[in-house]
């Protein structure tokens, strides 16, 4: 049931994107591009600070590793 | 006939006050979008560094938010107070974006703002991020309103001149709300503000890291701000394009100006990289030009071409020749709005009717227009060509310059070593005024460009104020400025305070392994995980 309501939510954003993408695209396509746009720079950023989070948790295991070495 | 000193005053108080504005309202349109992709990986993540990476970028918000409305509600009083004409001539087109403006944008930013700010121990993670993603919407959505306003000025669609009314009517909501220069112009000035807030993010998370104080802040604002600020220059100079081959239609003078543009040449055009432009004697001086890249840059193509000044006067002259039968057609319609043949003259020349307004400056009766009356103002009809070009290339420059660093400081920072690059941090800080004398210089393209016209092709810029006295208008202009001036020394005075502050826990980073116990359970989870 889960994966049929994330399935349908999913759906319908793409339903969504289309339909704005068919209308706006008649007007001229900026807005759409803008829309687009912003949601990736957003989205590219918040993913930018997480990988950082996993860059520094990764050297952290490795000096771990290299330190359990040692021993 | 108005007098001419004080539609210059008018239009120096206005370009202060605008300029004034944009100090404040690129930073408001990229914070809030910088804050949401803050607050969603402390949503995502559960990361409570993030949550007080979000607080403490959404202080500096705010500071900047407060003076930016205050600086910009003046703008709308003066069209009434110093551009009376002009607001009544073209009032039922550029009013309506603006009430919009106000009722749905402004309110939507300015409620959802309070929430932000009050709500954090108010509501859920979830429901915060979702105010502060309205926040952010709301912002932009009022620049969007306010810049489909400004188009209708560079471009103007979806209206008419009624001759019974003496006014111009709006007849297409959607040509101008969709028109190219607004979607265009919107989109170049929203991102131009993701730039602004990344390069603020990124100057002062490297001075923390300069400073060696609130490294975790720092190292992870920094690197959110460069992606943030790689993608957007890079939208930027895109739509910077879009605007440039929209405006060789709608607006040839402007482009011209920009390009230091004399004389008409063939395809492929040069572009001048270098010129010291002469309007007196109409012709560049120290050109340093660059093969083929003018034809390309404006009209995608190698043979393309665009009309320079001395084809665009001779356009100008004809046209005003055409305006004069309009212009003196409305003459004899508000003697009698019924007469037919006067009624037939203005169809025939109504699209000429702003150039038949452009040389009622030399002559009252235009009718009795002399060749060099119609000359001058022919020759009136293009921007001052010397600023234009230069305010083009700085801000152009100055977008190259920040494309370069923004990639350079991407490559440190996802090789994690940023905070060892001190040279590189330093540069940094002395970036964060770069996209502001980029979005000034813009501006000043924008508005320079358009003249002598406040809406382009329709109605001349001297007869769209209103009637002061140079003396109110000096008196008013100074106290704006001082008032202006003062404003921005308290939002530097706070801006500098908070950043010296830092973070509210005095770190940054103690946080980190506390836990958050407004986050749900789930959550918790995932961030001691």
């Amino acid at each position: 049931m889960k994966t049929f309501i994330q399935f349908s939510i999913f759906m319908l954003i793409a339903g969504l994107a289309i339909v704005l993408a068919i209308i706006l695209g008649d007007c001229g396509a900026w807005y759409f591009a803008w829309l687009v746009g912003t949601v990736m720079i957003v989205l590219i950023a918040a993913v930018g600070g997480a990988l950082l989070d996993a860059q520094d948790e990764r050297a952290a295991a490795l000096a771990l590793e290299r330190k359990d070495g040692k021993h | 006939m108005h007098d001419i000193t004080v539609v210059d005053l008018s239009r120096l108080q206005f370009a202060a006050t605008a300029l004034y504005h944009f100090l404040f309202v690129p930073l408001t349109l990229g914070m809030t979008f910088m804050l949401a992709a803050m607050e969603t990986v402390y949503v995502v993540t559960g990361k409570v560094i993030y949550r007080q990476i979000t607080q403490f970028w959404g202080k500096l918000f705010l500071i900047n938010f407060a003076l930016g409305v205050a600086t910009g509600l003046t703008m709308e009083f003066q069209f009434g107070t110093n551009w009376s004409f002009y607001s009544s001539f073209v009032g039922d087109i550029f009013g309506a974006p603006l009430a919009i403006e106000g009722l749905m944008a402004f309110f939507l930013e300015s409620t959802f703002v309070g929430l932000m700010v009050f709500g954090w121990h108010r509501l859920k993670p979830g429901q915060h991020l979702a105010v502060t993603y309205l926040v952010a919407l709301g912002s932009n959505l009022s620049a969007l309103w306010i810049l489909v306003a400004n188009a209708f000025m560079q471009d103007p669609v979806g209206a008419h001149f009624n001759p019974t009314t003496m006014r111009m009517e709006l007849n297409d909501f959607a040509a101008l709300i969709f028109s190219s220069d607004a979607q265009a112009k919107f989109v170049h000035t929203s991102i131009a503000g993701y730039v602004t807030a990344a390069i603020f993010v990124a100057g002062v998370s490297a001075w923390y890291m300069l400073k060696n104080r609130h490294m975790e802040l720092a190292r992870r604002s920094f690197r959110m701000s460069v992606l943030f600020g790689v993608l957007s220059t890079a939208g930027v100079i895109t739509l910077g394009d879009a605007l440039g081959f929209v405006g060789a239609e709608a607006q040839p003078t402007k482009l011209a100006a920009m390009e230091g543009l004399w004389k008409t040449e063939s395809a492929p055009m040069p572009f001048n990289l270098m010129a010291f432009p002469s309007q007196e004697n109409q012709t560049n001086y120290g050109e340093v030009k660059v093969p083929y890249v003018l034809s390309i840059l404006v009209t995608h193509s190698l043979t393309g071409t665009v009309p320079g000044v001395d084809v665009l006067e001779q356009r100008a002259a004809e046209r005003i020749r055409g305006g004069i039968p309009a212009v003196s057609s409305l003459k004899m319609l508000s003697a009698d709005p019924n007469d037919p043949v006067a009624m037939n003259q203005f169809n025939t020349h109504q699209k000429d009717l702003g150039y038949g307004f452009l040389v009622k400056r030399y002559a009252d009766d235009v009718t009795t227009a002399t060749d060099e009356q119609i000359a001058q103002a022919a020759k009136d009809s293009i921007p001052h060509v010397a600023t234009m070009f230069w305010s083009f290339r700085v801000m152009v420059l100055l977008g190259l310059g920040m494309l370069a660093f923004f990639v350079l400081g991407l490559i440190y920072t996802l090789r994690n070593t940023v905070q060892y690059k001190r040279t590189f941090l330093k540069f940094a800080v002395w970036m964060i005024p770069a996209p502001f004398l980029a979005c000034e210089a813009g501006w000043l393209v924008a508005e320079i460009g358009r003249q002598p016209w406040t809406v382009y092709g329709l109605l001349p810029t001297w007869m769209s104020a209103s009637t002061h006295s140079v003396g109110y208008m000096v008196f008013s202009l100074i106290g704006f400025v001082a008032v202006y001036t003062v404003f921005i020394v308290i939002e530097m005075y706070l801006m500098v305070r908070a950043i010296r502050k830092g973070p509210d826990d005095g770190n940054g980073d103690a946080e980190l392994d506390r836990g958050d116990l407004s986050l749900p359970a789930s959550r918790k989870t995932l961030a001691e995980a």
